[in-house]
């Protein structure tokens, strides 16, 4: 037998700022008790002040909650639901809703049981939970994109991408960006097909790291079958993959790399001549 | 632009050749820019004479130059002439590299020009008898080599003792008044050292000028003027030649003449730009490269210039097959090289003309040169973080840094602070919203990072020399040591010595090329 649900008619929807447009305590109560009555497709009404859902009980539909949810409950999914693919950490969640922050997390604890929100990472804030309604999937501003795995950069993989797009540019010896990314697909060197965008952010990786530089087409020479003015790229310099730039003259000596050259004077604590960094280097 | 450790690098230099009253006196003009003599003896509180006697030393070197301030008065007063004395601090620094313009010497002409130079270097300047008088030679392979010296321009007359120079320009007024608000006075006594290093250089034609008829000495040949510019035992050589001139010998002895430092500049500038394209390059677009700026050089009219006179195909293929390598160099191999040489753009072509872009060459050595500190001092990620603000040369967000160099978002802004707090890149915040956290948005500034990395390396410089004295007093102690000792101590100093040459180049590549 269905009870019907008294609660306090002080509370206020979230949806509203007054409940001059709720029903009365006591319309609400004999609503509820019409509630068991009818047929075998029961309907549920829930009221929501002037809003009002239907849900079907034996079909589920996902927009509407079922009848075992708690109002608090559904307070707290509609919140989360209006993120969408944003989601919201708990945090975030008591400065929207005013309820006690242990009433919120028995109810985040309880819509996880029911499936009917997820817990998902948020790679700008991985130390608070992050919580989406079950109907969307995380965008990428939360999970950092396809490079991203369980809130973190999957280095490896980037690294494996990168290693494999400068071979493909050194076998080119000139290569656009589209040249590489057939290459790429060709050697099924990712399971996962990578978009053009993924393939240039990788190249340019390569050209931060200084592997790699961007040059463009003059149409001429080993640029022949490039239309000109068009971006491509070429291995930089005469060493392999991973070899390191050249070390500069002051990068060379202890000073170059030392985090106290700002401090270091001829009589100081820190000076060239008791500088433990010089004492090593001069070791033979 | 001087820096403070500039600075003191240039006075640690000095009292290494010269001892601490000299180095006194010339580290007060280094730091407050020209002054008088009495203005030098009241701030060093040296007598008038230690201050008259190191000026000597100094000007003899070439390391101080004077000059009279013409100051017509602002309501018609009579015009009010000083003189002053300021530092060259170019000079100065130059003082470091004489092995290296020795060595460059011996290469490029012969031994006897070497030795000939080298007594330029070591008395600042000397007359052609002078120099007669100094050689162990006859004065005949004596003058032989002067004018092999001279014909490669590297030696000079020396410059005139005393120009006048007139009152500052509107601009350099402006700049005077900016750069004591910011407290930047180093900035506008290098626009006037350029002015007073102009004034008192001597016409083109004449700076090179060796004339065997009687000639006036390069300031106009006034006995006091001259007297500021020899020392007290040359200025009775100078009365002594001037007699002789009186009973008909050639004035040509009494001029001065010393090393043409800027033609030793231009020489390793080249050098400089060639190591970079053999680094980058074949050997084929580096012969190529080296004729261009072989048949390019005499058109070139100061030592930093930008680009090259433009050359036909032709004239680069006629200049490649001039030299031993490049005999068996076909004309198709040129035109292969110069697209070679194109990207990064070390050449530019335009017209069918092809012009070298030292401009670029240097730009990009220096960049590798700071990128690699990055590198080392801070780590990987902070080196594509640095190349990143680097190459696009505008403000970008935090996250945006993090996204292009593959960074963790939480790891991004601890490593740009670090860059930001050593001054390798500057932060501005952008607030958007009362309560919103606001945006980080991070650039690198090359022209002050320029200025800050070559003052780091003045630093370093200035701490090799000290540990390299450190080490030779080390060495004078053990003397009585057992060999393998010693030996461990030689490869010390030689490691240090080598290390003070590396950054020496590095040096001029931010300073001087």
């Amino acid at each position: 037998m269905h009870h019907a649900i008294s609660f306090s008619y002080r509370m206020r929807c979230y949806s509203h700022h007054s409940c001059e447009d709720c029903e009365s305590e006591q319309q609400r109560y004999q609503r509820y008790s019409r509630i068991g009555t009818s047929s075998t497709f029961e309907e549920i009404v829930i009221s929501k002040g002037p809003a009002v859902k239907r849900m079907n009980a034996k079909r589920k539909r996902p927009d509407t909650i079922s009848d075992s949810v708690t109002e608090q409950e559904r307070i707290v999914h509609e919140v989360i639901r209006s993120k969408q693919d944003m989601g919201i950490s708990q945090q975030d969640m008591k400065r929207e809703i005013n309820l006690h922050s242990n009433l919120i997390a028995k109810c985040i604890k309880s819509l996880v049981s029911k499936n009917l929100i997820k817990e998902v990472k948020n790679i700008h804030s991985r130390r608070q939970k992050h919580y989406m309604s079950a109907e969307f999937e995380p965008s990428n501003e939360i999970t950092g994109g396809a490079w991203y795995v369980e809130g973190s950069l999957d280095k490896e993989y980037i690294n494996v991408l990168k290693e494999q797009c400068w071979r493909k540019i050194y076998g080119l010896k000139v290569a656009t960006l589209e040249g590489i990314a057939d290459a790429i697909k060709r050697s099924n060197v990712s399971q996962i097909e990578l978009s053009k965008q993924q393939v240039e952010e990788i190249v340019k990786a390569l050209v931060l790291d200084n592997e790699v530089m961007e040059v463009r087409s003059t149409g001429t020479g080993e640029f022949a079958s490039i239309p000109v003015g068009k971006a491509c790229y070429k291995c930089a310099g005469k060493r392999g993959y991973g070899g390191e730039p050249k070390l500069g003259a002051l990068a060379s000596i202890p000073c170059g790399v030392c985090p106290q050259i700002s401090r270091c004077t001829p009589d100081g604590i820190i000076s060239p001549i008791t500088c433990e960094y010089y004492k090593k280097w001069l070791e033979f | 632009m001087v820096t403070q450790y500039g600075i003191k690098y240039a006075v640690n230099l000095i009292t290494a050749h010269f001892g601490d009253l000299v180095a006194k006196v010339c580290e007060c003009l280094l730091r407050k820019g020209p002054l008088t003599l009495q203005a030098i003896v009241r701030s060093t509180e040296l007598t008038s004479s230690q201050v008259k006697n190191s000026l000597l030393v100094l000007i003899q070197h070439n390391c101080v130059q004077a000059f009279i301030l013409d100051q017509t008065g602002e309501h018609g007063d009579g015009a009010k002439q000083s003189t002053q004395y300021i530092a060259l601090f170019d000079n100065i620094i130059q003082r470091w590299r004489f092995p290296k313009f020795l060595t460059m010497v011996s290469k490029k002409l012969d031994k006897q020009c070497a030795e000939l130079l080298e007594g330029l270097l070591q008395h600042g300047r000397l007359s052609l008898k002078q120099m007669f008088d100094r050689a162990k030679s006859g004065d005949d392979v004596v003058q032989e080599a002067f004018v092999k010296l001279l014909n490669a321009h590297f030696i000079e007359r020396c410059p005139a003792s005393e120009p006048v120079l007139t009152n500052p320009t509107k601009e350099e007024e402006a700049a005077r008044k900016r750069a004591a608000k910011s407290g930047k006075i180093l900035e506008v006594q290098e626009t006037l050292e350029q002015r007073v290093v102009e004034a008192a250089m001597p016409t083109e034609a004449l700076r090179f000028l060796f004339a065997t008829e009687t000639e006036p000495t390069a300031d106009g040949g006034k006995d006091k003027s001259n007297s500021s510019s020899v020392t007290p035992g040359e200025k009775r050589k100078h009365d002594a030649l001037e007699s002789e001139a009186e009973c008909g010998a050639t004035d040509e002895q009494v001029v001065l003449w010393r090393a043409n430092f800027d033609e030793f500049i231009w020489c390793l500038r080249h050098k400089a730009c060639i190591e970079n394209v053999r680094a980058r390059f074949d050997d084929g677009a580096v012969i190529v490269f080296g004729a261009m700026l072989e048949a390019t050089r005499s058109a070139e009219k100061k030592v930093k210039t930008e680009n090259s006179v433009p050359l036909s195909l032709s004239s680069i293929y006629e200049e490649v097959i001039k030299s031993e390598e490049g005999r068996n160099i076909t004309f198709d191999r040129v035109r292969a090289s110069l697209v070679q040489l194109s990207c990064p753009p070390f050449v530019k072509a335009a017209n069918e003309s092809y012009s070298v872009d030292f401009k670029k060459i240097i730009e990009l050595a220096q960049n590798e040169e700071v990128e690699s500190i990055v590198l080392k001092r801070y780590g990987r990620d902070a080196y594509r973080m640095f190349r990143l603000l680097s190459n696009s040369g505008h403000l970008l967000e935090t996250d945006k840094v993090a996204d292009a160099t593959f960074v963790e978002k939480k790891e991004t802004p601890i490593i740009l602070y670090k860059l930001w707090k050593d001054d390798y890149l500057q932060l501005e915040k952008l607030q958007i919203g009362v309560k919103q956290i606001p945006f980080q948005l991070w650039k690198v500034n090359k022209n002050t990072l320029k200025v800050h990395v070559l003052d780091e390396m003045f630093h370093a410089a200035f701490n090799l020399s000290q540990r390299v004295a450190f080490e030779l007093e080390q060495e004078k102690e053990l003397s009585n040591v057992l060999q393998d000792k010693r030996v461990n101590r030689l490869r010390k100093r030689l490691l240090l010595e080598s290390s003070q040459m590396k950054l020496d180049d590095a040096i001029m590549l931010f300073h001087d090329f």
